[in-house]
This record gives C-alpha cells, sequence and structure tokens, in this order.
C-alpha cells in the first residue's frame, strides 16, 4: 500500500514542462534552432546556402515558436490540470493548430502563388511541428526522471545523515542524561527526533511550504542545543518571507547540519549560526552562514556530497533562475541561494 | 584500611553537559554497590588538566571527540602526572579508535552508556595500570596539538604552534618558544615523525619549525664555515649541519 502511495506520488513529478521557466523558453529556442539548422545543413551545398535556409525556415519557426510559447506561457496553470499524457496532447495539438494556421495565414510569405492550394503542404507542416514538439517533450520528461532521483538521493542522504552514528548515539545519550532530572525536555526531544526522521523517510515531493522547513530545521538546531547548550546559538532573520511560499525540500536543514558539525563542534566556545531568508522581487534568498575554524575541513566528503546533491536539484527545478555561491573566508563559510520566489501550489514548478 | 581509602576517585570529561548528567546518575547508581566518589568534571581538555593536577583521580572517563583537543591527546597529557589515572574512554561512534581500541585491549564505553558496563568498566579499573603513551601515540592518527611538561606538580601546555625549535640535548629536549624554554623526555625522532609537516630537521640534535624561519646567514663557528638559520622572534642563530645543507636551498626557492 504505502509503495503504491510513494510511485503514485513520484509519477505526480513527471509532469508538463514549466513554460513560465526562463530556462525551459531558452532550451526550447536553442533546440529548435539547432534542429532548424541541422535541416538548413541536410539541403544545403555551400555555406552562403545554409544561411539563406536558415534564414528561410525561421520566417516560419519565429513566429511559430514564439505564438506558442506566449500560448503555452498563459495556459500553463490550466494545462496543469491535466494528467500527463492529456497534458502533451493538448499542448502538441496547441503547437500544430498555431503553425498550421500561421503557414495558412502566411501566404506568398511561405509559398509560391502556384501552391497556396496544395494541401500536402498543410499537412507536412503541421506533421513536422508535431515531430519537433514531441521531440521536445521527450526531452523535457526525461529531464524531470533525472531530478526525482536526484530528490530520492536527497531524501537518502538526510536519512543517513539522521542515521549517522555520530548524531544518533549522542542525541541518545543526551536525551537519557536529561530524563531524570527534566522528563518535559526529555519528552520533547524524544518527539523532536521522531518528527526529524519522519520527514526523512516521507515521500518524495517537489516543494513544500516554507513554514515545515523552517519548522523542522528549528527542532533540528532544539537537539543540537540540547547537548552543545550555550555553545550553538542561532539567529534567525526572516524578513518579507510568506511561510506559504514553496521551496525545494530538506535545502535549508542539510545546511544547518553542516554548520553546526563543521562550524560549531570544534570550537570550546561554540559560536552563532545566522539564517537569513529574504525576498527581492520575484526572488527568495537563503542565507546560512558559520564560523568555521578549519575551512580546510570542508573537503570532508559527506559535507560535499550534501551540497553537490542541492546545487544539483536546484538546477533541475529552478534551471538558470537558481544561483548557488559558496563563500569560505578565513574564519567563515556562507552558502547564499536565490531562486524564485512561489508562492502559490498552481504555480507549482515542473521543468 | 577504612572505606574511604577504598572508594575509587572518578572524574568526567565531556564538552556536552547532558553526557555528564548523564554519567552521574550512572555513577550514583553504581554507587549503590561499589565505594565511589566523583571528584570533579570538565568540559574540555585544558580545564581537565587544570583540575586534575590539584584533584588527584583514580579513574577519568574520557569523551574522544571534543573540541580543540580531542581525548586520546588529553590521555597522554594525564600520562605525565605524577599518578596518572587510569583512563575509561567514552564515545558515541569513531570506527577508527574503537578498532585501535579492540587492538590493544584499551577499555572503552559506548554512548548511550549502559549501567552494567560502566559498572564492568569501574570494576576493572581497580587494577588495571594506565594506558602507554606510547600506545595512546599510536591510535591518534593526527600530531598531538600540543606538547606537555610536567612542572611544580601541574602540567603544562605548549601548543605546537607556538614551539620555534626542538633540540636534544642529552636525556631531555629543550622547547623552545619565543617566551621561554621548556624540557621534555621524549625522542626527538618520534617527535621529527609526529610533526613532519611543521618541523624540518637541520642538525643531528635540532629541529626548526618552517614557518618561523626568518633567513639564513653564511659564517661558523671554530673554524667550521656553514650556513646560519635565523627564526622569526628570536636572536640565537641555529647552525645548519653539512648534510642538511639543502634546506638553505629549498627555503630560499618556496
Amino acid at each position: 500500500m504505502n509503495k503504491a502511495l510513494s510511485i503514485r506520488q513520484n509519477n505526480r513529478q513527471y509532469g508538463l514542462p514549466n513554460f513560465r521557466n526562463l530556462g525551459t523558453l531558452l532550451r526550447i529556442l536553442i533546440i529548435s534552432n539547432t534542429l532548424a539548422l541541422l535541416q538548413s545543413l541536410i539541403m544545403s551545398n555551400s555555406w552562403m546556402d545554409v544561411a539563406q535556409h536558415m534564414m528561410q525556415i525561421n520566417t516560419l519557426l519565429t513566429p511559430v515558436l514564439f505564438s506558442s510559447l506566449l500560448l503555452l506561457w498563459s495556459a500553463q496553470s490550466w494545462l496543469n490540470r491535466f494528467s500527463y499524457p492529456r497534458g502533451a496532447l493538448l499542448v502538441t495539438s496547441l503547437v500544430i493548430a498555431v503553425s498550421v494556421s500561421i503557414y495558412y495565414l502566411g501566404g506568398e510569405l511561405y509559398r509560391p502563388p502556384e501552391q497556396l492550394d496544395n494541401f500536402f503542404d498543410l499537412v507536412r507542416c503541421g506533421l513536422l511541428s508535431a515531430v519537433v514538439c514531441g521531440l521536445l517533450l521527450l526531452y523535457f520528461r526525461l529531464r524531470s526522471r533525472i531530478l526525482s532521483r536526484a530528490l530520492s538521493d536527497a531524501r537518502l542522504q538526510v536519512l543517513r545523515a539522521r542515521i549517522r552514528p555520530h548524531f544518533l548515539f549522542n542525541t541518545i545519550n543526551a536525551v537519557l542524561g536529561i530524563v531524570r532530572a527534566q522528563p518535559k525536555q526529555a519528552e520533547a526531544a524524544l518527539e523532536d527526533m521522531a518528527d526529524l526522521f519522519r520527514m526523512a523517510m516521507s515521500d518524495v515531493q517537489d516543494l513544500v511550504p516554507l513554514g515545515r522547513e523552517i519548522q523542522l530545521s528549528k527542532q533540528y538546531l532544539a537537539l543540537e542545543q540540547l547537548r552543545m547548550g550555550d555553545r550553538l546559538r542561532v539567529d534567525w532573520q526572516i524578513r518579507d518571507v510568506s511561510e506559504d511560499v514553496l521551496i525545494p525540500p530538506l535545502l535549508l536543514q542539510p545546511l544547518l547540519e553542516n554548520a553546526v558539525y563543521h562550524g560549531i563542534e570544534p570550537l570550546t566556545e561554540g559560536g552563532s549560526i545566522s539564517i537569513t531568508l529574504s525576498r527581492s522581487g520575484d526572488q527568495l534568498h537563503l542565507v546560512v552562514e558559520n564560523p568555521c575554524p578549519l575551512c580546510a575541513d570542508l573537503s570532508h566528503q559527506g559535507n560535499r556530497i550534501a551540497l553537490r546533491n542541492i546545487r544539483e536539484r536546484l538546477d533541475l527545478l529552478f534551471d538558470v533562475e537558481a544561483s548557488y555561491q559558496v563563500e569560505c573566508g578565513k574564519d567563515f563559510y556562507r552558502v547564499e541561494i536565490v531562486f524564485p520566489y512561489v508562492s502559490r501550489i498552481k504555480e507549482r514548478l515542473q521543468p | 584500611m577504612n572505606e574511604i581509602e577504598l572508594a575509587l576517585r572518578v572524574f568526567i570529561v565531556d564538552d556536552e553537559p547532558p553526557a555528564r548528567n548523564r554519567l552521574r546518575d550512572l555513577l550514583n547508581d553504581c554507587s549503590e554497590q561499589l565505594a565511589l566518589e566523583l571528584v570533579g568534571e570538565a568540559g574540555n581538555g585544558r580545564e581537565a588538566l587544570d583540575k586534575l593536577a590539584d584533584t588527584a583521580a583514580d579513574v577519568v572517563l574520557l569523551d574522544i571527540r571534543m573540541p580543540q583537543m580531542d581525548g586520546i591527546e588529553l590521555a597522554q597529557h594525564l600520562n605525565k602526572l605524577p599518578k596518572p589515572p587510569v583512563v575509561i574512554f567514552t564515545t558515541a561512534y569513531d570506527a577508527y579508535a574503537i578498532k585501535a581500541f579492540d587492538l590493544r585491549v584499551i577499555d572503552y564505553l559506548l554512548k548511550p552508556i549502559r549501567l552494567g558496563r560502566l559498572f564492568e568498566a569501574l570494576n576493572r579499573a581497580r587494577v588495571a595500570v594506565p594506558v602507554q603513551t606510547e600506545m595512546l601515540r599510536e591510535l591518534l592518527p593526527d600530531p598531538r596539538k600540543n606538547l606537555s611538561i610536567h612542572e611544580r606538580g601541574k602540567i603544562h601546555l605548549i601548543p605546537i604552534e607556538e614551539v620555534l625549535y626542538l633540540r636534544a640535548e642529552l636525556k631531555y629536549i629543550t622547547v623552545r618558544t619565543a617566551e621561554r624554554e621548556y624540557l621534555i623526555e621524549e625522542s626527538l625522532n618520534a617527535l621529527e615523525k609526529e610533526f613532519a609537516m611543521r618541523f624540518a630537521r637541520i642538525h643531528r640534535n635540532c629541529l626548526i619549525a618552517k614557518d618561523a624561519i626568518a633567513g639564513f646567514e653564511k659564517g661558523g663557528d671554530e673554524g667550521e664555515s656553514g650556513w646560519l638559520v635565523k627564526l622569526k622572534g628570536l636572536d640565537e642563530l641555529l647552525a645548519i649541519s653539512r648534510r642538511q645543507q639543502h634546506i638553505v636551498k629549498d627555503f630560499s626557492r618556496a
């Protein structure tokens, strides 16, 4: 039962591409123009020929591309309501309709006057656009498959980190240490631990509300604070950011785990981790900064894997609209992630 | 013998307060069947050395992973005390150390610590002898962060980055910092091996800190002409032996 559920949820991810994403648009433009170039190469005998054919193809391709993308851009939320096969069919029909009508209306621009009534030409145009559109959809579908694998990798990784003996046994030992003197606090700690494990074992989702991620991060930090006491200080700065904004899951918490393990634990006096969430226009900025006594240690394998996974997921999810920067100073370490501010479920991203 | 003398004096070192709490609770439970006395606790290595210089302990329960100075290094420094305590290591997980302990039959407790295991370990500790310093050194893949000397009942820690040179003299080794000299009883060859990254040999009896090299001078006493090295923050010039002359070239190039 459980397995069936998770398979279904996985499928949900292989949705239509997000036509409102800059990266998706760029990819579509580049791929279709590359196909056009290939076509002109096949038809040509000289370099001049290639340029000429390319121009000829583009007189049709460019208007078709731009009007289709404009249509798809505005129809995105409507299209998202359908299952993937239906959605794909709708997108393809839309593209065929657009290209055939432009070809037809273009009249003499595309064909010599004596061929104006040629039925074959119209069919050929529709067929070609269907093929190109199909290829593009196939490409995006493969891409999202890779994304879903990266997501389950992330989940596995967090799970592994949770079960990382260092964290698990030290936390249990700490809970045992306070259970006699402060039973209430011990109860709360065990509850936090259960939540953290649950999150790591839960089904894959592409985006979750920020509030949930913040809450889990706070539970994680509370557990670490139980062990380290005053040595671990946390400074949350949340500016103009709603808790309902959607972010990729397990983005913040692994960053904090790195900050604690590499930044705070090696310091006798401890230190402060600052987490800043802010909004500028359509972008959400997430900054985690911590002291870093041994920056050389950051080549630590586990650390690198976690960071690489976050970067990979951001790439797949937001394409060129996300950026990721690491700054490693003499005694501090700073990660800054910028990605689109997604505020409504309807706009759920499906690259 | 009265009962007070029999009581096993226990000291706890762990950087996490709840972990110390846990040990305190368990020692309390053990004390019903075993004469015990908790003589103190510390949150880091330096504090532990200070306190243990004043309060003698028979057994130290020592966490391995601690900031700044890990438990294995601390155990080596503790061995310099007039009556070194028996160390029982505690660790949540440290695959490398555990394997090494098993090989050398060194006692350790796994966190979360069980009452029964602690009880056994304390019982054994009554008759146990401290783990040899050499054996502890084998456990540690990284070089120590401090050298320690025993002086007037106290253990002094000399951070390794403050050491300018180490020179063997008869039985002892002179440890020179910018402020003063200390004497330690260790082998120069072992030190050279342990701190190969930090020190370079310039003479059969002398290692200098590579970071501290200020420059080289031609000269020499008693007709023996050769190179001398000047160290930062020190007026003294140290002679480089004929066999180690290549150092001058290596460092002028770098």
